[in-house]
């Protein structure tokens, strides 16, 4: 199987726009080298993020904020994670590549699980961290931090492992706040029912034919390591890895491990 | 004008060191704190003053709230059934069945059908969006309920209104492949309709469908803004103009031998806003929806920035409920706000008609008599009261156009 070689700039960290499906994407771009298709997570990408550059020394990113989140606008009709899926598979095909490397967090981890066990002809590798997505406890045991009906204190709390990492809100400008609660809607609108999750998926990630690595925030209390580990367990050719001194977003508490993990499995 | 008596049946006796410990008293409070013999009693109690109602010819409303202290109609077409075997005479307007939280508007207009066949023609219909904790109770989607209360109105309706055998229904929110009630209403083409609703660009939609615009402890201005809203678009609309008969306004409302015995007993039914509201923000301020996202510059900073005011009360615009604003009101300052009339007949008949005048008038004056401490006695009380002081002289205004 011959490697795509990329030859593409360096990206300058402006935001791109991208029409799939007649539908316009608002699209970052950032680094250099093999491309990696990045899905954001509750929130859409912060292009001042530490691991975007970090990252890009090692890959060419290519991370389309969802409709309904950053900036891109959300037609009507489109509120599902059928769409979701759909788009994304569509946009794989806008892609000059043959295959890429699928990178989902949290939400987008389970937006990508669901992309690779449709299509992982369609890539190279999968990577996910800490995803949502898939139930493995009982009817009733939440496998998942119910972060709507939760206090918001206690989400921050079980999202960080070190809170001060947390958003500050007085610390954002008026569009970095404006943003934040589209992002904050429109992952409602795609995940309050069932909340964060698929209940056919679980059955379906046998199908996931690529290497995939299943990173997780060692202090992760959204979705546990133990959540992790069973997912992992479920994708045939997966390795679990755990990041110590991070949450549920160990890309933005731990950039440096975090990128380290993802090169290394890069280049295996 | 016409008077309609609400009571949400609240339970007001969680110690309040167990309030002051928890950040919500709706949705999150353990049902432990809930005594079902307390609760029995209360029943008996508001069911008596409904009966009340119905010897003194108040026409009464039923409503639903789920999971809290302020109210614990936590079905409101149980209580509706109960009420149209009940009475006699009044009008019994459901304000309402939540039906953004329920699943089956078919199942929903079953139970008002019934109703209104079993009380001989006197229900109304209304319609109420669902405050947040609402949301988490239900487990209804705070995304899209806007949406989904007209989808859902609008299978309520057809549903009544249907008589030629199945139709099917297969909407965005709602499917229904077969919709056949019986009995069907009694009224014909089906009961009147009312919607609860705090903001103007609801009031615009409720005009186009000629629904009854209710406005709860919205004060004089807010309140007006709304049904100007309505009254335009009803002009805008190329429709008939809009009666009084289309206006409804809630303010607690207490008549008392005294000024001061109206304003003491008057106070207890604030409880309701100064304690019975309280809704943690992941059900309120933080709740997806709530608020538009241009205003999260507003809401999210803890302190707004240099040189701007937040001009924005926190808590839930689009429902016709009261603020955060609210929580240490006085009686005075409640009088003095339009949400409240209380104190000897005359005063109160003055109080409403004050706000009558500032809104440019409307027919339906919902009181609620009772929340809080406010005991039975003192309860009924005010309904005697009022029906026999205030009521005949509400009865005998006549609507002048300006």
């Amino acid at each position: 199987m011959s490697r795509q070689t990329m030859t593409t700039e360096a990206g300058t960290g402006a935001t791109d726009r991208m029409t799939v499906n007649g539908i316009d994407l608002e699209v970052l771009r950032r680094g250099a080298g093999r491309p990696v298709l990045l899905l954001h997570g509750m929130d859409s990408v912060s292009p001042a993020a530490p691991y975007l550059d970090l990252l890009g020394r090692h890959a060419e990113i290519i991370a389309p904020s969802s409709p309904g989140f950053g900036h891109s606008p959300r037609p009507d009709d489109f509120d599902t994670i059928y769409d979701l899926v759909h788009l994304y598979l569509a946009l794989l095909d806008e892609l000059p590549y043959d295959k890429v490397t699928l990178l989902g967090l949290s939400f987008g981890g389970w937006l990508a699980a669901e992309i690779a066990a449709a299509s992982s002809h369609r890539l190279d590798k999968l990577i996910l961290v800490d995803p949502v997505g898939i139930k493995i406890g009982g009817r009733e045991q939440r496998d998942i931090l119910d972060v709507f009906n939760t206090n918001p204190a206690e989400v921050k709390r079980r999202s960080w492992h070190d809170e001060a990492r947390a958003p500050d809100f007085d610390a954002m400008s008026d569009d970095e706040l404006v943003v934040h609660a589209r992002n904050w809607e429109a992952l409602c609108l795609y995940a309050w029912h069932p909340y964060m999750y698929n209940p056919q998926l679980k059955q379906w990630l046998g199908r996931i034919r690529v290497p995939t690595l299943v990173l997780w925030g060692a202090g992760d209390q959204v979705v546990t390591p133990d959540y992790g580990r069973a997912y992992a367990g479920l994708i045939p050719n997966s390795r679990f890895e755990l990041i110590e001194g991070a949450g549920h977003y160990p890309e933005q508490e731990q950039p440096e491990r975090f990128v380290e993990r993802i090169a290394a499995f890069l280049k295996s | 004008m016409q008077a309609w008596y609400l009571c949400e049946n609240p339970y007001p006796f969680v110690p309040q060191e167990v309030l002051d410990q928890v950040d919500s008293v709706r949705a999150s409070l353990p049902n432990k704190y809930c005594d079902p013999k307390v609760a029995a009693q209360l029943f008996e109690e508001c069911l008596d003053e409904y009966r009340l109602c119905d010897e003194v010819g108040l026409n009464i409303i039923s409503n639903e709230h789920h999971s809290g202290i302020n109210c614990l109609y936590s079905a409101s077409p149980l209580i509706l059934g109960i009420l149209a075997r009940e009475t006699k005479n009044v009008r019994i307007l459901s304000l309402g069945t939540l039906v953004t939280a329920r699943p089956d508007p078919v199942r929903i207009a079953e139970e008002y059908a019934t109703a209104d066949v079993i009380s001989r023609g006197r229900i109304d219909i209304g319609f109420v969006k669902s405050g947040g904790s609402e949301m988490a109770s239900a487990n209804s989607n705070p995304i899209g309920n806007l949406e989904r209360f007209w989808e859902s109105i609008d299978l309520i309706k057809k549903t009544l209104s249907e008589h030629d055998g199945p139709f099917s229904w297969e909407g965005k929110y709602f499917t229904h492949r077969h919709v056949n009630i019986w009995p069907r209403p009694y009224q014909q083409p089906h009961p009147p309709l009312w919607a609860a609703t705090g903001d103007p660009e609801t009031s615009v939609e409720l005009a186009r469908r000629d629904i009854i615009n209710a406005t709860f402890v919205r004060g004089p201005d807010g309140t007006k803004k709304s049904w100007d809203a309505y009254r335009q678009a009803r002009k805008d609309f190329g429709m008939p103009k809009a009666g009084p008969d289309r206006f409804a306004y809630m303010g607690f409302t207490y008549v008392g031998d005294s000024d001061e015995e109206g304003m003491r007993i008057g106070d207890k039914a604030l409880w309701f806003l100064r304690v019975g509201a309280r809704s943690a923000t992941q059900y309120s301020r933080s709740l997806p929806g709530t608020n538009p996202p241009s205003q999260a510059p507003l809401l999210y900073r803890s302190a707004p920035p240099p040189g701007r005011s937040t001009g924005l009360a926190s808590g839930v615009p689009h429902v016709g409920r009261p603020a955060a604003a609210f929580r240490n009101v006085t009686a005075e300052q409640a009088v003095a706000r339009g949400v409240m009339f209380a104190g000897n007949p005359d005063t109160v008949f003055r109080q409403i008609m004050d706000f009558y005048d500032k809104v440019g008038g409307f027919e339906h004056l919902i009181l609620m008599g009772r929340s809080g401490f406010m005991t039975h006695e003192e309860a009924e009380k005010g309904i005697r009261m009022f029906a026999k002081e205030v009521l005949p002289r509400l009865r005998e205004v006549v609507h002048h156009d300006e």
